[in-house]
């Protein structure tokens, strides 16, 4: 059983990486990702960088250190031109009463706001255990917009690969080979599970590359293919019973489409509606995927909330999942 | 090999049946043709012997398994090439044929060997969308025998084929026959069911008119036929009668008493024109070859 449902995600895939629409769905989450990092400023680049002068306060610099991170100077001239050069670089430099803030007037806001707090905790004595206030404020140089999207991203990689069940459906319609595999002793529900797998390893393995491509390296990539998975098992629901529904590649593809209508209204809900209208998009499992993908992305939430998130949406797909699969099976006939 | 008794079939579920009554029975090593025109209930018959179509009412079994609770190592014994071929167009001659050949639990055949059987040499690395009809029908019944198949369905094998290459294909099937398979063929070809088959069984409407080895059946109608071209009136006319039954024998009489004889020999009957002669009508298609 498992060779052959082996054999059947092989031949997929094989399939999928020749032709061009399949390869156009796959491709696009990535494109999509390069786009969200152009017109977004990406995590890393938030890090605040600060300059120092080499050997003027080493316990100033140990603990900026643990903040941020800290390049240090020969003397103020250097620091002057350093803090002058393109990127956001923050000069903290001695001063008459204190420190001082060296700035070139174009870093962001938050990066100039962070380099004074982070002088502030050292003038207060501050350091890293006893400041939990400091990670909740890294957290917060995530630009939300670029959360956001990367999070309507991470919902729409399950409909493609579901897209892509749909695609490898029509194509066994249209040679009429269904009608082979079951004359051969592997049983439908290999043939759906080694589809399914190809939806499933696509979808995981895009979400992975779109994470890193977007910079999330320090959030808990586990979780976020938690959920993703929980979606995909929905997503490829759909994707059989349109492929069993539908005769033609772009007729299929186009009512897949309409999937994407449930998925702009949760997040439009969930950005846009206050706590008690919210209780409208409950049904919806992309109203849950966006809410737990949002508290990863943000590391926020305790692990009770997330696992809570995820049952849900699992127990959507799932019975949504089983709810379908006679009638998957007996279209496949 | 295969034993049908009192097989309906209705795709309706009413009274209106594809397939209605079919019995017989086929023994091991023996090639039993199923022929009748378009519409008769060959493939009908042939999707539920293969557990394609589900059993409705009969008593069904296929190399040693019972049709109603079909246990999925069946496939492992059976091998259907297909009327219309279906293969992956996406996919090689050889992809097609490897990945057929993973999804059985016996041991296959060289996929090269048999895309070279069926004259396909040199066509492996080829996508099976950028072959022509013939090469895909060809490359359907190639995969049919992959997994050394005892009991063997054929549905229209020849058709669309080139004279040469039908006459190939026909060595083949021969030459597994030979090899102790069982051989279920559906054809319009009366030649190469006369040819191959041990027995051939004569359906029409869904029913089965008779069933008899080609050889009995010339003993029965062949030779005894008489052509005969006469004058009636002013006009020409032709006929063929059989010098076996009695309506066919008066009708000879007369003619013979009162009307003008050109020319009159007996000949060897085809099959086509017993079969049309017991069932009262043509096969509606039939090949060149
Ligand atoms: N899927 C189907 N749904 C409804 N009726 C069908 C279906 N397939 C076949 N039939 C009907 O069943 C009867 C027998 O068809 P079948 O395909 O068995 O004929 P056949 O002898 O194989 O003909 P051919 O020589 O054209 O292949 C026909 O009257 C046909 O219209
Ligand atoms: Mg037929």
């Amino acid at each position: 059983m498992l060779n052959k449902i082996w054999t059947i995600f092989k031949r997929d895939v094989k399939v999928n990486f020749r032709e061009v629409m399949p390869l156009y769905i796959m491709l696009a989450p990535l494109m999509l990702a390069i786009g969200i990092n152009l017109i977004t400023p990406g995590i890393n680049d938030t890090t605040v960088n600060i300059a120092l002068i080499e050997g003027e306060n080493p316990a100033q610099e140990q603990c900026l250190n643990e903040f941020a991170h800290v390049e240090t100077f020969p003397g103020e001239a250097e620091v002057l031109s350093r803090v002058k050069e393109r990127d956001s670089l923050i000069g903290i430099l001695p001063g008459d009463n204190g420190y001082y803030i060296l700035a070139q007037g174009n870093e962001p806001e938050s990066v100039v706001e962070y380099a004074k707090l982070l002088n502030v905790f050292f003038e207060s004595g501050v350091d890293i255990e006893n400041s939990k206030a400091s990670i909740v404020e890294f957290g917060e140089t995530v630009p939300p917009v670029k959360k956001m999207l990367v999070n309507i991203l991470l919902l729409m990689i399950p409909m493609l690969s579901g897209m892509l069940i749909t695609l490898n459906i029509v194509e066994e319609k249209a040679d009429k080979t269904i009608s082979a595999i079951n004359l051969s002793p592997t049983s439908r529900t290999a043939f759906i599970l080694g589809k399914s797998l190809t939806g499933m390893m696509i979808s995981l393995v895009t979400t992975v590359v779109c994470i890193l491509i977007t910079g999330f390296y320090n959030v808990n990539i586990l979780l976020l293919l938690l959920v993703a998975a929980a979606s995909t098992v929905l997503a490829m629901t759909i994707g059989f019973i349109q492929g069993i529904n539908n005769d033609d590649v772009m007729e299929a593809v186009g009512s897949m489409k309409l999937v994407f209508l449930p998925l702009a209204g949760s997040v439009a809900g969930y950005e846009l509606l206050s706590g008690g209208w919210q209780a409208f998009f409950w049904w919806s499992p992309f109203y849950w995927s966006y809410r737990a993908n949002n508290i990863i992305l943000g590391k926020e939430g305790s692990a009770g909330e997330l696992l809570l998130y995820t049952a849900i949406i699992a127990a959507i797909c799932i019975t949504a999942y089983a709810l379908m699969l006679p009638r998957i099976k007996k279209g496949l006939q | 090999m295969i034993s049908v008794k009192g097989l309906y079939h209705s795709y309706s579920k009413d009274d209106k049946y594809a397939v209605k009554n079919v019995s017989f029975e086929i023994p091991k090593g023996e090639i039993f043709g199923f022929l009748g025109p378009s519409g008769a209930g060959k493939s009908t018959t042939q999707g539920i012997l293969t557990g394609l179509l589900s059993l409705q009412k009969g008593d069904v079994s296929v190399a040693g398994y019972d049709i109603k609770q079909i246990k999925q190592e069946m496939f492992n014994k059976i091998g259907m090439s297909f009327e219309q071929s279906n293969v992956y167009s996406k996919l090689t001659a050889l992809e097609n044929l490897k990945f057929y050949s993973r999804l059985f639990d016996v041991p296959t055949r060289d996929p090269k060997e048999l895309i070279e059987l069926v004259g396909l040499r040199g066509k492996e690395n080829i996508r099976v969308g950028e072959f022509s009809k013939g090469m895909k029908h060809r490359l359907t019944f190639a995969r049919s025998m992959i997994n050394n198949p005892e009991m063997w369905f054929l549905d229209e094998p020849t058709t669309g084929l080139d004279p040469a290459i039908a006459a190939n294909i026909k060595d083949i099937i021969r030459e597994q026959n030979n090899k102790g398979i069982t051989v279920f063929l559906t054809t319009h070809n009366m030649y190469i069911a006369d040819e191959l088959c041990d027995r051939v069984a004569f359906i029409i409407d869904g029913e089965i008119k008779l069933i008899d080895s080609p050889k009995n059946l010339k003993l029965r109608y062949g030779k005894r036929i008489v052509d005969v071209e006469y004058i009636d009136g002013s006009a020409k006319k032709k006929g063929s009668f059989s010098t076996v039954e009695q309506k066919d024998r008066d009708a000879l009489a007369s003619i013979l008493h009162s009307k003008e004889i050109l020319t009159m020999h007996t000949k060897e009957a085809t099959l086509e024109e017993i079969f049309i002669k017991v069932t009262g009508r043509g096969l509606g298609v039939s090949e060149a070859s």
